[in-house]
């Protein structure tokens, strides 16, 4: 580099990748991301658990159905509060989950992959089974429903207790985003991705997202997707059906073509798939939404009931 | 956006004319008419090959691509041209991926003219459907208006008529996030191998 221009061009080049790679996402003490929020379920598990709420459950507990609640990428227990609340009076019981490297920090976050995601699914999946339920069901949305399928594909459920049921809600196989699928690509430059999210919605949702775990979701889908394409049938018995809004701004909705094309049930057959009048993702958690509008509750009262109806 | 292209045949094309459109009779006498000559007009290079397309992430699409370039006007180096991908060739045959058609018509220009190297810009324009095989489905977006920059590399063989292509782009995004087809995402890249044909 004789020239002196090109000297001064590589410097100031360089000094910009510096300053771009600043590393550290500006986290405020209001957020999930940082260390004084956290998710409720990790010091109150009792509260969230069916498995922590009775240690010891009876005859008559073993013949009540359970449902483990599976959030979504960067969310925590709160997505599925609303439908806990619902079924307060209802005979099942509800554990909701809270996915590995959520809930607690932007640096949990950061160091999770998609398979730790899933460990606390296999673990309240365990335990039940374990203390003697027989009729446990699934609850998925968003990145939650996709790490459900996956267990499908993986043979989780094979030398294992069937589950009654799989609920999917808005999984997310394909993403509407198009700069997710060029995350890895984009890479270190990326670092993180922020959110507009609420004040209010920082409390149970990430705020920011490191492309390290972007790229996780896109490892995760690619490896649901593949399986899809090579096909995949539910295990004995289990009944599947998927719920997907109409205009996902986040999981395309194609990810449920894929899913209905590429996963049968043990006897061979479609799986049911109903498309929603909405265009919010995860039309199952209303609560800190911007508007809600007669049709966002129509369209949860019917998934809630719908799968309430298969509890009972 | 999509909406108004649809939108527009029905206003202005009776049922019976909106079919024959869609019929192969049309497509491929279309098809050939841009191949063999554009009504009359001498070509000095016209290229036909078969394409391998991969979008990052997601499907390979394959299928034909031609390139047609005229005698009077930058002869050599400004190529109109055509391709029709499908993944019913690609990553559908055999397997659940959903099948879906590619219909794109391209404007290129080749620099380093005389080279067996080329470097080649490109811009590609057309249509996208994907069948979501059900009528489960029938009111999700499945279709779509493309245009896609693209960039490349040529090699021409010496002593034969022969050419590879290698071209990397960027489907630009005509409609909101949640109205588009979810198979239809942004990077791509592709190999081209070209039978060339001189002074028809």
């Amino acid at each position: 580099m004789k020239n002196p221009i090109i000297k001064i061009f590589a410097l100031f080049c360089l000094g910009l990748l510096i300053i771009g790679c600043d590393k550290s996402p500006p986290i405020e003490d209001h957020m999930l991301d940082g260390d004084i929020v956290f998710d409720p379920s990790i010091n109150n598990p009792e509260e969230f658990l069916a498995s922590a709420k009775y240690p010891n459950p009876t005859s008559e507990d073993l013949d009540r159905h359970v449902m483990i609640a599976v959030h979504g990428f960067t969310a925590s227990t709160f997505e599925w509060s609303e439908f806990n609340e619902w079924s307060a009076d209802s005979t099942y019981r509800l554990s909701l989950v809270l996915l590995g490297g959520h809930g607690t920090s932007y640096d949990d976050f950061k160091a999770s992959t998609w398979s730790d995601w899933a460990e606390s699914i296999k673990l309240e999946y365990e335990t039940l089974e374990s203390m003697g339920y027989k009729k446990i069901s699934l609850v998925g949305s968003s990145t939650g429903a996709t790490l459900l399928v996956e267990l499908v594909r993986s043979g989780y459920f094979d030398a294992r207790t069937s589950p009654q049921n799989i609920f999917l809600i808005d999984p997310i196989v394909v993403a509407s985003s198009k700069l997710q699928s060029i995350a890895g690509i984009l890479g270190p430059m990326l670092v993180y991705v922020g959110s507009d999210n609420s004040v209010e919605k920082d409390e149970y949702y990430y705020h920011f997202k490191p492309q390290e775990t972007v790229s996780e979701l896109n490892d995760l889908m690619k490896t649901v997707r593949k399986g899809l394409e090579d096909g995949l049938t539910l295990p004995a018995d289990t009944y599947m059906k998927v719920f997907h809004s109409k205009h996902d701004p986040t999981a395309n909705s194609l990810s449920s073509v894929m899913i209905h094309a590429g996963l049968k049930n043990s006897a061979g057959s479609d799986i049911d798939v109903q498309i929603m009048d909405s265009d919010i993702h995860v039309f199952t958690r209303l609560a800190i939404r911007d508007s809600v509008s007669a049709l966002n509750i129509e369209n949860q009262e019917d998934a809630f009931r719908q799968m309430a109806n298969r509890l009972n | 956006m999509e909406s108004n292209f649809s939108l527009t045949l029905y206003n202005f094309e009776t049922e019976k004319k909106f079919m024959f459109m869609k019929s192969s009779v049309y497509k491929w006498s279309l098809f050939f008419l841009i191949l063999f000559g554009a009504a009359g007009i001498k070509a000095q290079d016209f290229k036909i090959g078969i394409k391998f397309q991969k979008t990052h992430s997601l499907y390979w699409e394959n299928g034909v691509s031609a390139q047609y370039s005229f005698v009077k006007i930058r002869p050599g180096q400004l190529y109109v041209g055509l391709d029709i991908l499908s993944s019913r060739l690609g990553s559908a045959l055999g397997t659940n991926a959903l099948k879906q058609n590619t219909y794109l018509g391209s404007l290129s220009y080749y620099f380093r003219k005389n080279k067996a190297f080329k470097i080649i810009t490109k811009v590609n324009a057309g249509f996208f459907k994907v069948d979501l095989g059900n009528e489960l489905f029938n009111e999700l977006p499945d279709t779509a208006l493309l245009l896609s920059p693209e960039l490349g590399l040529v090699y021409d063989f010496k002593h034969k008529p022969l050419s590879l292509n290698l071209g990397a782009g960027l489907n630009v995004n005509t409609k909101t996030e949640g109205e588009s087809p979810g198979t239809l995402q942004p990077l791509f890249y592709n190999l081209t191998m070209f039978y060339k044909f001189n002074n028809i």
